[in-house]
């Protein structure tokens, strides 16, 4: 008789009270149907209405932002990626310059050939623009008028296929592929701009993975390929394609044919850590240890 | 006296300049990717004259002296308006076989043989080809059927094996 009798009701609210974590903002709730959630559809957001809006708004220019879908995950949010583009912020586009216009440049002196021709002397022309910043990497050489080329040339573009490069070397000239970096290719498009700035000429850099095979490939004419196995491969396209290969050594212009610029090199005649005034005509060159070690790596 | 800015940089560069040390020609800038440092072993030569291979006997090695070859240049036929009325993208290629040096005796024999539907009266092997609208295109196909033809006509079937004969037997 000194047990307290407590009904079963004050026994599980006591309970209940023991469990539960303490009242506070975070766990208090309206009780349902306290609230009225019914909102006018406005503007750009759909509101929460079915179909175009409430009634009329769209006699009132009051239209959904486009692409709403009323609702369900509309077409442009549905898809994150597609696969058809990976990969597509790391390759390069190149100016298209078919054989024709090149011989036409040529023709019409515009283009000098009594000189090497590289990325600078066909910007030179005026008649291109490159923006390395939108991920162009230079010019390629196209087959359009691959008959008509006449013209002993030594050129150096960004990618060549193989009628083309018979094509040029049929006529005695020699072609080279080489990589510009966004760097040095913004150098060699405008150098008297590059020179303005009064920085050191920088050293170019190597091809990215995905480019440094066919840089490297004799049958690319791959300025980083071996000149022995450029030689063979110029003789064995000349056996394909039905010529014979000129003789380099009994041509005038044999020095300018075979002038050819190092891996880190931009500019013909120029080397990486000079500081070219055209101002003043005078070239500034380092001669501190260091810089020197640095621009000859 | 107070030096300005300008005129404090100009003599700092000038001063470097002074110091005229013996610098690399640029002919001879050589860094540290330079070619002969990649490819220590090679003479770096690309105009090293390369010695064709030879064909001896039934082995045609696939060279053929273009300056042994007659090329002429014709219109093609076709549709094609003003480009193929006006260009010449036909390529007739001949050889003569008899006084072709750089084949063998054998092979000239087979060659007679088999292509005597394409060896003119005068005894010259004629191929063409208007395959591509670049006549440069059609001579390179005109080569690569020249040098199919040679090749077919070089090979020489295996002789049956003994199980071959045992089976030709059995029939």
């Amino acid at each position: 008789q000194d047990e307290v009798m407590t009904s079963s009701g004050t026994e599980k609210a006591l309970s209940l009270l023991r469990r539960l974590p303490r009242v506070s903002i975070g766990n208090l709730g309206p009780n349902p149907g306290a609230h009225n959630e019914k909102r006018r559809g406005r503007g750009i957001y759909g509101g929460k209405t079915h179909g175009a809006g409430s009634g009329g708004s769209g006699q009132r220019q009051n239209f959904m932002r486009v692409g709403y879908e009323t609702g369900n995950t509309p077409f442009y949010l549905r898809f994150s990626y597609q696969t058809y583009y990976k990969g597509h912020h790391l390759k390069l586009s190149y100016t298209p310059l078919c054989m024709g216009k090149l011989q036409m440049m040529i023709d019409t002196n515009r283009l000098r050939c009594d000189v090497p021709v590289d990325v600078t002397q066909l910007m030179a022309t005026g008649l291109f623009s490159i923006s390395p910043q939108q991920k162009e990497g230079g010019f390629m050489l196209e087959n359009e008028g691959i008959d008509h080329f006449k013209a002993t040339i030594n050129i150096e573009v960004q990618w060549a296929n193989e009628a083309v490069i018979a094509s040029v070397e049929r006529n005695g000239g020699f072609i080279t592929t080489a990589y510009f970096d966004p760097l040095s290719l913004t150098a060699a498009i405008k150098p008297v701009e590059f020179f303005g700035r009064g920085i050191a000429i920088p050293r170019r850099m190597l091809p990215p993975q995905h480019l440094i095979d066919y840089y490297s490939d004799p049958k690319n004419r791959g300025y980083l390929a071996d000149p022995a196995e450029v030689a063979r491969e110029r003789f064995l396209l000349a056996q394909k394609y039905g010529y014979e290969l000129p003789d380099v050594n009994a041509s005038p212009n044999k020095d300018i044919l075979l002038e050819r610029k190092d891996p880190r090199q931009i500019f013909f005649g120029l080397e990486p850590g000079w500081v070219v005034n055209l101002k003043d005509k005078v070239i500034l060159k380092p001669t501190d240890p260091e810089l020197k070690e640095h621009f000859a790596s | 006296m107070t030096c300005s800015a300008p005129r404090l940089l100009l003599q700092h560069l000038t001063r470097n300049v002074q110091g005229l040390n013996a610098t690399l020609s640029v002919a001879g800038y050589k860094s540290a990717v330079s070619l002969d440092k990649i490819y220590p072993a090679s003479d770096l030569d690309v105009t090293k004259l390369q010695t064709p291979p030879k064909t001896d006997g039934l082995n045609f090695s696939g060279y053929v002296p273009m300056n042994k070859v007659q090329v002429t240049y014709s219109r093609s036929n076709g549709p094609g308006g003003q480009n193929v009325n006006k260009i010449n993208t036909k390529v007739d290629l001949r050889l003569q076989v008899t006084t072709a040096d750089w084949l063998s005796p054998e092979l000239k024999e087979r060659i007679a043989k088999k292509y005597k539907s394409s060896i003119t009266a005068d005894g010259f092997l004629v191929v063409r080809s208007d395959k591509t609208r670049s006549q440069q295109l059609n001579l390179a196909d005109a080569m690569d059927k020249l040098r199919h033809m040679i090749h077919t006509a070089a090979y020489v079937p295996p002789p049956p094996s003994a199980e071959d004969e045992e089976r030709a037997r059995r029939r």
